[in-house]
């Protein structure tokens, strides 16, 4: 088939199978499933998102290894998957926070960017020449409308809220040891607790501050938001937790 | 001749107590000769946002339909209303995409913000032609008639003014600057925004 | 000089145009018909640039037509002069603009009402009682103010006309002599002689 536009292997590779299944997708998720556990629980006064952090050698200096990355002040992701692909969708979400952010002077609520992230990786399972991103979302954030709010954006780009979620490689126990353990009232410092006894189930080597990365979104207090001024830089919600403070949780 | 003096026109927002006023002239003219005698240039964007498009009434029309075409992109995909603060960074970030070749309009902008405790807050900004943002704490001016207005609201304004008062306050203000301004006047029209209800009146005026 | 005028009446739009087709200070054509048939309840009159004028009107008049054939109804005056007004809008600041100027009046079939629409070539556009371009308007526009009766019958409505016209006549130095009126109501759209 020698044609102008370069034949048959110019068409997406994600076409529908006789039996309706798109399979590169089952295959994008497939390759998520393989990588390292992550998790995100809702508390009562925020969010904790964490993940397991594995370095293919002792040699390689893990304080470079980034999974938890922030996008904007009162958003930030936690994947499994494939790392690169992670990096290019990090890339476009801080881009496109800050878009929203020169549009309307302030950072887009949770549910908005997740829907934007969701879009970009809803494309690539649609376009020519592409393949299907290899990684699953945790996407957690405070805004004024809803509070705070965790989503899980899938390979495929379709994405929900949780209470509760995991993904990767131990996700099915993991989200039973959750579905276990939840409840609505939960504190932060409850449910970062929580996500450490959850992420130990299965965990492979020991759990150190070398090898766990939390992030947290808090809630502020109405007499903070009261306070604020035309013009004011938005006091961040959510943050990455040092070694210290990872140590710290883990010692109790 | 200055195209912002083209078609003529002013708008006056101001503070009160929990409320807010935006008041407007009717005029649509040609340089001096008058064209129409019932030209809006307020428009409401939200139940409690409202926006003044005095200047080159082409662009007018179409900053109108923009805006309103943005507001109701937001609001379907973010299934919420428009704040005042956003609405006025909104209309700041849609003028500066035009820099170099402008919407000859100076929007000014009127609404009550909630607050995260549950209460309103009066809110007013007004814009130059390129979306440089001046938020003012009592009254913002825009028009043919901008400079006769501040010195009438200068003298007239003052904190805390209940709606009723406000009303007077701005109409006062507005009529009797626009008196003085050959490109202006032909009527105008106020709105009031409280919390619960916008009181809108039609004024009359001299009609020369 | 080019001139027309417009005025709403009791369930009427009245529109009229000189005929003349001036290139400099020559007449080149005395009977030219400067009012388009938009739609069966809507008219346009236009003036400005000899060549933007039949070249803009015309791609009116055919978007208006292929809106019908599409549709299966017109657009109403409202929603027609919306159109035309975004037309003239980007025309403005695009690399040759139409420099044409309209009055687009109609009968709304769905609210049983005349409407009249004032249209430069800015883009400029507001709903007026009556109205007018050209050097024409400067007379007419204070007869009207003083005469205009949105409740007069289509006889009074002529009337009122020929006085803007006779005083076009009377004192404007380069005043055209002679105009086509056209009326649009529920009945639709149709000449008249004065």
């Amino acid at each position: 088939m020698a044609n102008a536009n370069g034949g048959a292997y110019s068409y997406s590779l994600t076409v529908f199978s006789p039996s309706g299944k798109l399979v590169q997708i089952e295959h994008a998720l497939a390759a998520v499933s393989q990588g390292t556990t992550s998790l995100g629980i809702k508390a009562s006064n925020g969010i904790v998102i964490a993940t397991e952090k594995k370095s293919s050698s002792i040699l390689v200096d893990d304080s470079m290894l980034d999974k938890v990355a922030v996008v904007c002040p009162n958003i930030g992701i936690v994947y499994s998957g494939m790392g690169p692909d992670f990096r290019v969708l990090i890339a476009k979400a801080r881009k496109s926070a800050q878009a929203y952010w020169k549009m309307y002077g302030e950072y887009p609520p949770t549910r908005v960017l997740t829907q934007e992230i969701a879009a970009v990786m809803q494309e690539a399972t649609q376009s020519g020449g592409v393949r299907p991103y290899g990684v699953s979302l945790l996407v957690a954030g405070w805004d004024i409308t809803r509070g705070p709010t965790l989503y899980q954006v899938d390979p495929s780009g379709s994405f929900w809220a949780w209470k509760a979620s995991a993904i990767g490689k131990n996700m099915v126990n993991a989200k039973t040891f959750l579905e276990k353990r939840y409840n609505d009232d939960i504190s932060l410092e409850d449910a970062i607790h929580t996500a450490l006894l959850t992420l130990k189930e299965g965990f492979e080597g020991q759990m150190t501050e070398k090898t766990i990365e939390i992030g947290v979104v808090t809630v502020p207090t109405t007499a903070e938001l009261e306070g604020r001024q035309i013009g004011d830089r938005p006091k961040p919600t959510f943050r990455k937790l040092s070694e210290e403070e990872v140590r710290d949780y883990l010692a109790l | 001749m200055s195209i912002m003096e083209y078609n003529g026109g002013s708008v006056v927002a101001m503070v009160g107590k929990d409320c807010v006023a935006i008041a407007s002239d009717l005029r649509l003219g040609n340089q001096a000769l008058g064209i129409s005698s019932n030209f809006q240039k307020i428009f409401p964007v939200t139940d409690r946002i409202y926006v003044g498009l005095p200047g080159l009434a082409t662009d007018l029309s179409t900053l109108r339909e923009r805006f309103r075409f943005r507001v109701n992109m937001y609001t379907i995909k973010e299934e919420r209303e428009i704040e005042p603060e956003t609405f006025a960074r909104l209309v700041s970030s849609t003028l500066y995409e035009h820099r170099f070749g402008p919407y000859f309009i100076e929007p000014v902008i009127a609404g009550l913000s909630k607050t995260p405790s549950g209460g309103v807050e009066p809110f007013i900004a007004a814009t130059d032609l390129i979306g440089c943002l001046n938020f003012a704490k009592d009254f913002v001016v825009a028009g043919t008639a901008s400079a006769k207005i501040f010195g009438v609201a200068e003298g007239l304004w003052e904190p805390n003014l209940e709606p009723e008062d406000l009303f007077e306050t701005i109409s006062q203000t507005l009529m009797n600057a626009v008196d003085r301004d050959a490109f202006s006047g032909w009527g105008c029209m106020v709105h009031v925004i409280t919390k619960d209800r916008v009181i809108t009146r039609t004024l009359k005026a001299r009609m020369d | 000089m080019e001139t027309s005028f417009a005025l709403t009446g009791k369930g009427y739009v009245i529109i009229a145009a000189d005929t003349t087709a001036a290139r400099s200070i020559v007449k080149m054509k005395v009977d030219a018909d400067k009012i388009k048939v938009l739609s069966p309840h809507l008219l346009m009159s236009y003036s400005g640039e000899p060549g933007d004028t039949i070249q803009f009107a015309e791609y009116v008049e055919r978007n208006i037509r292929l809106y019908q054939i599409r549709n299966l109804y017109a657009l109403t005056p409202s929603a027609a002069a919306s159109w035309i007004r975004r037309s003239l809008a980007e025309s403005l600041r695009s690399r040759n603009p139409y420099a044409v100027n309209l009055l687009v009046g109609g009968y709304d079939t769905t609210s049983h009402q005349p409407h009249l629409y004032w249209i430069d070539y800015l883009g400029t556009m507001t709903e007026i009682p009556f109205g007018a371009h050209g050097y024409g308007s400067y007379f007419a526009l204070s007869l009207l103010d003083r005469y205009h009766d949105p409740e007069a019958s289509l006889e009074e409505g002529l009337s009122t006309l020929k006085r803007c016209i006779n005083e076009v006549a009377k004192r404007l130095v380069v005043s055209p002599d002679r105009y086509t009126v056209k009326v649009v109501d529920k009945d639709g759209v149709r000449e008249v002689e004065l």
